[in-house]
């Protein structure tokens, strides 16, 4: 994940490691003003960025089994707020 | 009923006179709302944290100690790599060839300006971070934000007397932005202008509202007249937020065309759909998203690269301002945006109007003789 201006924390949360989950993702739209979202379902690795502080805290989410129609990537980050634990799976930890 | 059903908790909250919020991109716009006794929320997120300062000055000097608010663009997805040229590269030929021949054949000329995505040069979070390090260092009323969950800022935000609104699209996403304890949820519906979730305003709503307590809850998507405004209120809002609506007002700095384009403008004349960004979002009509309609287009692209595929022809359309391409995010409300009003005037119509309404119902009622009465 490229950051360039703030501290960028990885961690491992084993307990939300092989939990199915699914995203209610998005963003901006780089070069206008308006925003988009995407939604995505997959599995926790239990890998997380904290990104500055407050710690603003990304899971990422692999396996897709879900992700918008074209999505080239097998992952994507996933911030925790926006995330839902659909399954709680089989821990890897 | 209560003697003013107008006057709600989040007039309550914000110590405003009027439940109506103009969602807007145009400073002059939020100060016209707030002094005639709204709220209003600038549009924040392609601003550079110094623009933001700048404006929250601006604004300042323009409604005293009255609240406004700062709106920002959370992103809650990222994928694992964001190069621009990586990016292009792998755009497939298909879809590039499909996107020149737009280009060539409603002849869209080259941009005058650098297309804007391309020296934007952020994807990822450090944008929206240091624009939130802005609204907590300027201790501005209200941050809302307009995509993505903002309960990591909660506690930063109250300590410093912020409120923080969330925008939702879903009852689950609301669920956990009240279980963290956000001020109020503006619950967006898919009548709304740019990007929507599939729920409509009538359904998300009062389902919201149902689980939301004393926290306020907000009504968006289609919301342009009076009769929306009450509407909204009986669905268990307490107040509106509004978007289209000032895009065509005098105070708005929308360019002229697009003006005349939304007052001319019915509910058939929006669409739904993912040309634009690749994201679904809801735009007017316009060359582009007519042509990646038709039945022998290619699929549109997944952001970002759909968004590549049209910066050249958004950045052109507007540099030129080529009527017959330019386009502008619009709700399914824009039907009844038919006059460019002074934002003023707008707010004290849509009063008036919501206050008919009202004295209609009640008078039905007082007028309806019980059985046996």
């Amino acid at each position: 994940m490229p950051d360039q201006r703030y501290d960028v924390r990885p961690g491992t949360d084993a307990a939300m490691a092989g939990k199915q989950a699914e995203c209610d993702g998005g963003g901006a739209i780089a070069g206008t003003r308006f925003a988009g979202r995407q939604e995505f379902t997959g599995t926790l690795t239990g890998e997380y960025v904290d990104h500055g502080e407050p710690p603003w805290r990304w899971y990422l989410l692999t396996d897709l089994t879900a992700k918008p129609e074209g999505y080239a990537e097998d992952t994507v980050w996933c911030e925790q707020g926006s995330l839902y634990v659909v399954d709680e799976g089989r821990s890897r930890a | 009923m209560t003697s003013d059903p107008l006057r709600t908790k989040l007039c309550d909250m914000l110590d405003i006179e009027y439940p109506i919020i103009a969602f807007t991109h145009c400073k002059d716009v939020v100060a016209a709302v707030v002094n005639a006794g709204g709220f209003a929320v600038l549009g924040e997120a392609m601003h550079s944290p110094d623009e933001i300062v700048a404006d929250i000055k601006w604004i300042r000097e323009k409604v005293g100690d009255k609240p406004y608010g700062i709106d920002l663009v959370l992103p809650s997805s990222v994928p694992p790599s964001d190069s621009l040229d990586k990016l292009k590269d792998d755009i497939p030929e298909e879809q590039r060839q499909f996107a020149e021949r737009i280009i060539k054949e409603h002849d869209v000329p080259t941009p005058k300006a650098e297309v804007a995505l391309h020296k934007w040069g952020g994807l990822n979070q450090d944008m929206a971070r240091a624009q939130l390090d802005v609204v907590l260092e300027e201790k501005v009323p209200v941050f809302t934000s307009g995509l993505g969950n903002p309960a990591f800022i909660l506690e930063a935000a109250h300590s410093r007397g912020i409120k923080v609104f969330g925008l939702v699209g879903r009852a689950r996403q609301a669920k956990k932005e009240l279980e963290a304890g956000i001020d109020a949820i503006i619950a967006q519906g898919t009548d709304a202008a740019g990007h929507t979730g599939p729920i409509g305003t009538f359904s998300l709503v009062p389902e919201v509202a149902a689980m939301a307590g004393d926290t306020p809850i907000i009504a968006a998507g289609g919301v342009t007249t009076g009769r929306h405004l009450a509407a909204a209120i009986c669905l268990g809002a307490a107040g509106v937020w509004t978007g289209t609506l000032w895009l065509a007002s005098r105070e708005s700095d929308s360019d002229m065309i697009i003006k005349e384009k939304l007052l001319a403008a019915t509910s058939d004349d929006t669409v739904y759909g993912r040309s634009v960004s690749g994201m679904p979002m809801r735009t007017l009509k316009c060359v582009w998203t007519d042509e990646w309609a038709k039945p022998d287009a290619p699929k549109t692209l997944p952001a970002p690269y759909q968004m590549l595929l049209s910066a050249d022809y958004i950045q052109a359309a507007n540099d030129h301002r080529r009527e017959d391409l330019m386009f502008e995010a619009a709700g399914q409300g824009v039907g009844f945006v038919t006059e460019m009003k002074p934002a003023r005037q707008i707010v004290f119509d849509l009063v008036e109007e919501a206050l008919d309404v009202f004295d209609g119902i009640t008078a039905d009622a007082d007028s309806a003789v019980p059985a046996g009465g």
